[in-house]
């Protein structure tokens, strides 16, 4: 048994927030600064209630929260995501806009003070070639360690809508990342919208499970090979039956996509990788430890989701498995999976 | 142990037969002039692989670019879909999946084979004459010994 510590990981999910929109107004022109006014658009907390009474603090806002972030949870690198873009809003124009600024405030606030810092980068799910051109843009800063996306969405990420946007990571050999959460325009099932909080909190699973089917059964791996996908905060102990079900029925129906050549549970393997928090796992470390074998550990990658408070599983997920299986998910699995932009 | 399945002439093109062989049921097959056989038996839970539907090989270059190869040699058990290639029994669902047992099919001369010997004896000497205790008499009419010369598909189990 490990006595797991965090220190010295790599954190694959860590929040920061601009603590208003104010903050993100010198990076937006005119027009878009008085659109922001006339509007009255403000910066929500997507993961609580507005104003709830709440122990997780709110992500850092700028150098100074997060380094005091930092100084407790000494990672060795840690991968910021920002997902302010999230919403309801349904202007491509806005999205892309607002795209630009968050990641040059995410370069000016943190990455330019802190070598230890990568981020994620956020593109507009509403105007692909807008999405396209800021992979683009950033071309040759080596900061950005992926392509952030909300995993609910418009449409299934396989779709050849986002081709372009998924070809254009592939290149550069960025992950796509999917976030919990996301454009909460949409309902979180396909049945309808939800009347309750706890049913939308928990539909981060499945609809995790129809982008990770979605991807494999349109074929985008058959185009490019390479694409690495990431889910950060989606959960990852719904693989085994899911994998299982998806390689079953794939047996009795393979001929309505014959791309997929493979069982699907192979390209989800190769292809995907799933943070530690949070986990949704059994009391005793034994069916712990038994979960972690299913699912396979080199799928996992260490996240703190910090300030995001799920109480103790990554906790209780690294203490109950062997030293090789908690190093490869503390640092191994990502260093692996990212390649140079975290070395 | 050779079984007979039927005259040659009356398996065209396109056309399936079961037949038994012992406890076994068995699939023929006459896909575009060439006989396969394989055991009516899927490997994954025992469905009546053998009535299911045949296709050719679905081959994609990526997605939405698919055309179909070959003759339709691969036969898809009726209860969950599992494809199973006619000449080799092998499945192609990933490494683990047992084979159904496949048979070789020929055509033989019914002249070669003891079955269609037997049942031409048959004829002469029906096993019902026999039962009854009655032995052939000197009157023979003319016959024609139609079966002997014509060609069977045999399958060897």
């Amino acid at each position: 048994m490990t006595v797991a510590t965090a220190t010295e990981a790599i954190d694959c999910d860590l929040h920061v927030a601009p603590a208003g929109v104010d903050t993100l107004l010198p990076y937006l022109d005119e027009y878009w600064r008085s659109y922001i006014d006339d509007a009255t658009i403000r910066m929500g907390q997507a993961a609580y209630p507005m104003g709830a009474a709440t122990t997780g603090a709110a992500p850092a806002g700028n150098h100074e929260e997060l380094t005091a972030v930092l100084d407790e949870t000494r990672p060795r690198r840690a991968i910021l995501s920002c997902l302010a873009l999230d919403g309801v809003h349904r202007n491509p124009h806005y999205g892309a806009a607002m795209a630009t600024a968050i990641n040059t405030w995410m370069r000016d606030e943190f990455l330019e003070r802190d070598e230890r810092l990568r981020a994620s980068m956020v593109v507009s799910t509403l105007d692909i070639p807008a999405a396209v051109a800021e992979v683009e843009r950033w071309d040759g800063d080596g900061r950005f360690a992926q392509v952030l996306l909300p995993v609910r969405n418009d449409i299934p990420y396989g779709n050849r809508y986002y081709h372009p946007l998924h070809a254009a990571a592939h290149e550069r050999g960025l992950p796509i990342a999917l976030h919990a959460w996301g454009r909460g325009g949409n309902a979180p099932t396909t049945t309808g919208v939800t009347t309750s909080y706890l049913e939308d909190y928990a539909s981060n699973a499945h609809i995790a499970q129809t982008q990770m089917m979605s991807f494999v059964a349109e074929g985008v791996f058959s185009e490019l090979p390479e694409l690495k996908i990431v889910f950060l905060e989606c959960g990852f102990s719904w693989l085994p039956p899911q994998l299982w079900r998806f390689d079953k029925d794939w047996k009795g129906v393979w001929r309505e996509v014959p791309w997929v050549k493979e069982r699907p549970s192979e390209y989800i393997r190769r292809h995907m990788r799933f943070t530690t928090e949070p986990a949704q796992l059994p009391q005793d470390p034994e069916q712990i430890a038994q979960v972690v074998a299913m699912v396979g550990p080199e799928l996992l990658l260490y996240a703190s989701d910090h300030p995001h408070e799920h109480g103790a599983s990554s906790e209780r997920l690294l203490a109950s498995l062997g030293d090789e299986d908690a190093e490869a998910i503390l640092r191994g699995n990502a260093a692996a999976f990212y390649g140079g932009s975290i070395a | 142990m050779k079984v007979v399945v039927c005259r040659l002439e009356d398996f065209p093109e396109g056309e399936r037969k079961i037949v038994k062989a012992g406890p076994r049921s068995i699939g023929v097959f006459n896909v575009e002039g060439e006989f396969f056989a394989i055991r009516n038996r899927c490997p994954h839970q025992g469905g009546p692989l053998c009535i299911g539907r045949l296709s050719p090989w679905a081959v994609a270059s990526g997605p939405g670019k698919v055309t179909m190869d070959g003759p339709p040699r691969l036969v898809a058990c009726p209860w969950h879909g599992w494809e199973y290639d006619l000449e080799t029994g092998q499945s192609f669902m990933g490494p683990g999946e047992t084979r159904v047992k496949a048979y070789e099919v020929s055509v033989a001369r019914g002249d070669t084979l003891e079955d269609v010997r037997q049942a031409e004896a048959d004829v002469r000497v029906p096993a019902a004459a026999r039962a009854a205790g009655r032995e052939p008499g000197p009157y023979v009419a003319e016959t024609f010994p139609v079966y002997v010369e014509e060609d069977y598909v045999v399958v060897e189990v």
